[in-house]
């Protein structure tokens, strides 16, 4: 009875379980296609750039970062931490990479290339390619590259080009991006043809790139309509559909299909004043990834009356942009990128603030969705997601007088976060939260 | 004010005080301007009569003030560089050029230039690849540089100072190697802490005055009747940045020389020249991109192959690490990385694999840019001189 009642501090919104159905049900036929003789993908996230240009080519996709955290839920994913530790892989890097190289000396080493039995979700077949990016952190294109110690897959990297904030705005810089990533996206086009050995249908590239895009806006506006009080969709329900658009899993037109019904679902609550939890007393930001293997947290939380509001950057759509005057749909999946990558630079120059992707969103989101506070969430093994958190904590204290409370932990090493622990940390953060919406208010905040 | 002290002594005077020259620079009015790694082209500095100056952390100190801005769970040395900007150590810069080189430097320098707002900062984004259109790319982004720097040194850049200004630093990368050379003979002519202090001061002075510091060095050197000892060992060392010759006294006080090295407080920034192209930024571009060797940069074989093949992946990324064995008789590889670096952290199972197949001994020593680290690593060297001794 009293699990019950847990489970209900946050209300899921309905349209959440289809969408995540057919995302799992999409990657187990996936799954079943490349085992049966498939051209299979092993991708990073790539924010739009690679995967439809990979739906378009035919090419089953599986993500090894998102697979991570599928071993971390299922439990399973210690003992890869372990083949990593045992090949000489230092313990400090990613935990999805790790977890990576444990499964891939597995299924090389023990099972000739087949997949280890245990692995959940129907595993990882052996790809033909490993699609890199750099975007965010090098560990994403340089833990690809060391997978040559145990397959002869060749490996091709995404270039997502990272201006800073005051430079974007020099003459011909935003143009000069977009110029250097079409000729990539191409170049990366012509090698997939010989890898394939077949032609790309530029009808279907050029008709999955649109949906992507209306994808994309969809999903945006269901976050934005969680600006409301009390916000109508929780974190929980962020993370659980978010992989259908961060890593295009499923059908990328079934999922547009079912972003609608939730946006639909939000839209029915917002206008029915009808909050994610019960009460809402605290409206907070989350970042970065949460622990996958804990999330019973966030309800015991709920039960405190902490509604999480928003999420990072990172994972978040870019803002809209109007591409329908481009007629190139490799230049559309630049513009889309980039877009995602410095959509926030104009303000961010203004306000002369220079971390302008991975911090700055964050004033932006306090200002406009209005929490109390950020939960900030350092993964011990994720540098690129925890470098920027101090600075988010000095900067939204300094300008909008939100505070922060930190809680270490990790994306797949379930060892390195104490639930119990961050929950007796609540009650002392609350009475903080309490004291700085005073603070806002004296100082004309209206918030 | 003209130095007293020549060659070796000046090097190591330079060495443990090093914002003093460039202090004396700045009082008879010359702008002195930092970098953090081997990234930001200094030639285009030195062109427009700029000091580069390169901001080291100090792994004596703890990086208490990096709090504001960083988590502990990352790159020490940036950390490091973090904590002395913040307590002002670095105050005397007039400007900052700052380079995309590895994800931990990109993140603190945006940092930096928020918490600490140097007057004059750029940043230079690196592409990952070395693609036809990333060299392109890079080259538009060095003369968006080149734009910023004129308007910050009120003068122009002409082609002529440009080409100038790459001479006198491919002087200087030859004269390095010229050094480099003297350790080729057993027992070494100069010790792998001397070769350090001496780069390490190449990198706070103008190029022209550390030019004239190496050629004092090398005829003072060469001349010289107490070099280093005859010992079992000729080790190289490869990695994260060196930049305190703690480690490298460790070293070679166990019986063992340290003849060469690769990492950017060693060889990586003065083993290729920059080719003198027509349009100058063209020879800087591609050897910046290209030619440099730091594992941030991720390179093919053979460009869009559609097969890879294990060991002409490792032989086309580390074989110069063949070359440097051969050329200085090594008998030992010392691999170390600071914790948290993910460029070299995801190296190092690959490169050893590389250093077995040429059946060269090898161990990995991972440290965390601190002092309290060093008796652990004095004892671990000892192991392995021990070893291959």
């Amino acid at each position: 009875m009293a699990t019950e009642e847990k489970k209900k501090a946050i209300s899921r919104l309905k349209s959440t379980y289809p969408l995540r159905a057919k995302v799992d049900e999409s990657y187990q036929k996936s799954v079943e296609a490349m085992r049966a003789g498939k051209p299979a993908a092993w991708a990073m996230v790539n924010w739009w750039q690679g995967d439809p240009i990979l739906k378009a080519m035919d090419v089953e996709v599986v993500y090894p970062e998102n697979y991570g955290t599928v071993c971390a839920s299922a439990g399973i994913a210690e003992s890869y931490l372990d083949g990593a530790d045992a090949d000489g892989f230092p313990t400090h890097l990613c935990g999805y990479s790790r977890n990576t190289f444990g499964y891939t000396s597995r299924m090389i080493k023990e099972f000739g290339g087949e997949i280890p039995p245990e692995a959940p979700m129907g595993g990882m077949p052996k790809p033909v390619l490993l699609l890199a990016s750099d975007a965010i952190c090098d560990a994403r294109y340089k833990w690809f590259q060391a997978l040559g110690r145990y397959m002869g897959v060749p490996e091709w990297t995404l270039e997502m080009p990272i201006p800073g904030v005051k430079e974007l705005f020099m003459e011909g810089v935003y143009e000069r991006c977009i110029n250097f990533m079409v000729k990539e996206l191409r170049e990366f086009v012509t090698f997939l043809e010989r890898l394939l050995g077949r032609k790309m249908d530029w009808s279907i590239l050029d008709e999955t790139v649109n949906t992507t895009i209306e994808l994309c806006r969809v999903w945006h506006e269901v976050n934005e309509l969680r600006k409301a009080k009390p916000c109508p969709m929780h974190s929980r329900d962020f993370w659980s559909a978010m992989p259908a658009s961060l890593f295009l899993l499923g059908d990328v037109k079934d999922s547009l299909e079912l972003y609608r019904d939730m946006y639909n679902e939000v839209k029915y609550r917002v206008d029915n004043h009808i909050g994610a939890i019960a009460e809402e007393k605290y409206r907070l930001a989350f970042s970065e990834l949460p622990p996958w293997h804990s999330l019973g947290f966030f309800d015991r939380l709920a039960e405190r009356g902490w509604n999480f509001v928003i999420e990072s950057w990172a994972y978040h759509p870019p803002i809209p942009i109007d591409l329908s005057g481009v007629s190139d749909p490799l230049e559309r999946i630049a513009r889309l990128a980039f877009q995602w990558q410095v959509g926030y630079f104009e303000g961010a120059v203004k306000e002369r603030e220079y971390f302008g992707y991975m911090g700055y969103p964050y004033l932006v989101y306090a200002r406009e969705y209005k929490y109390d506070g950020a939960f900030l969430h350092p993964l011990i093994t994720c540098r690129s997601a925890s470098t920027h958190l101090k600075y988010v904590q000095e900067m939204l204290m300094r300008k909008v007088k939100v505070p922060s409370i930190v809680i270490e932990g990790d994306i797949v090493d379930l060892r390195l976060f104490d639930p119990a622990d961050a929950l007796s940390k609540a009650e002392p953060f609350e009475e903080t939260m309490e004291h700085y919406k005073k603070v806002r208010k004296e100082e004309g905040f209206d918030w | 004010m003209v130095a007293e002290t020549k060659g070796l002594a000046r090097a190591r005077e330079i060495y443990q005080d090093r914002p003093r020259r460039a202090k004396e620079l700045k009082a008879e009015g010359k702008k002195i301007v930092g970098y953090l790694c081997i990234y930001s082209p200094s030639e285009m500095m030195t062109a427009l009569d700029l000091v580069p100056y390169r901001i080291f952390g100090d792994m004596k100190e703890p990086t208490v003030e990096a709090d504001r801005g960083l988590p502990a769970a990352f790159c020490p040395i940036m950390r490091s560089c973090l904590h002395l900007g913040l307590k002002g150590s670095y105050d005397f810069l007039d400007g900052m050029v700052v380079a995309h080189s590895c994800d931990a430097q990109e993140k603190t320098v945006h940092v930096w230039e928020c918490l600490i707002s140097p007057p004059y900062f750029h940043f230079l984004d690196v592409p990952g690849t070395v693609h036809k259109a990333s060299q392109d790319y890079f080259k538009e982004g060095l003369k968006d540089l080149k734009k910023t720097l004129e308007s910050f040194a009120g003068k122009e850049l002409s082609s002529e100072k440009l080409k100038r200004a790459i001479e006198a630093h491919n002087q200087q990368r030859s004269l390095v190697r010229e050094m480099y050379d003297l350790r080729k003979p057993d027992p070494p002519l100069i010790s792998g802490t001397e070769t350090l202090q001496v780069i390490k001061a190449l990198m706070s002075i103008p190029v022209e005055e550390g030019n004239e510091l190496l050629k004092q060095v090398i005829t003072e050197v060469k001349e010289r009747k107490d070099g280093p000892q005859k010992k079992p060992a000729r080790l190289l060392i490869w990695g994260s940045t060196i930049d305190d010759t703690s480690l490298i006294e460790i070293i070679e006080t166990a019986e063992a020389n340290l003849v060469v090295d690769d990492h950017c407080g060693g060889t990586r920034a003065y083993w290729t020249d920059v080719e003198l192209t027509e349009d100058p930024i063209d020879g800087l571009a591609y050897h910046y991109l290209v030619e440099l060797r730091c594992p941030r940069t991720y390179v093919d074989a053979v460009y869009g192959e559609t097969s890879k093949d294990y060991m002409a992946d490792l032989e086309s990324r580390f074989g110069y690490i063949k070359d440097y064995a051969k050329g200085w008789n090594v008998n030992g590889v010392i691999l170390q990385s600071v914790r948290y670096c993910d460029c070299h952290g995801f190296e190092t199972p690959q490169i050893k694999d590389y250093l077995d197949s040429l059946g060269l001994p090898n161990t990995y020593l991972e440290h965390d840019y601190s002092e309290g680290a060093l008796s652990a690593l004095r004892t671990r060297v000892q192991a392995f001189v021990e070893m291959i001794g």
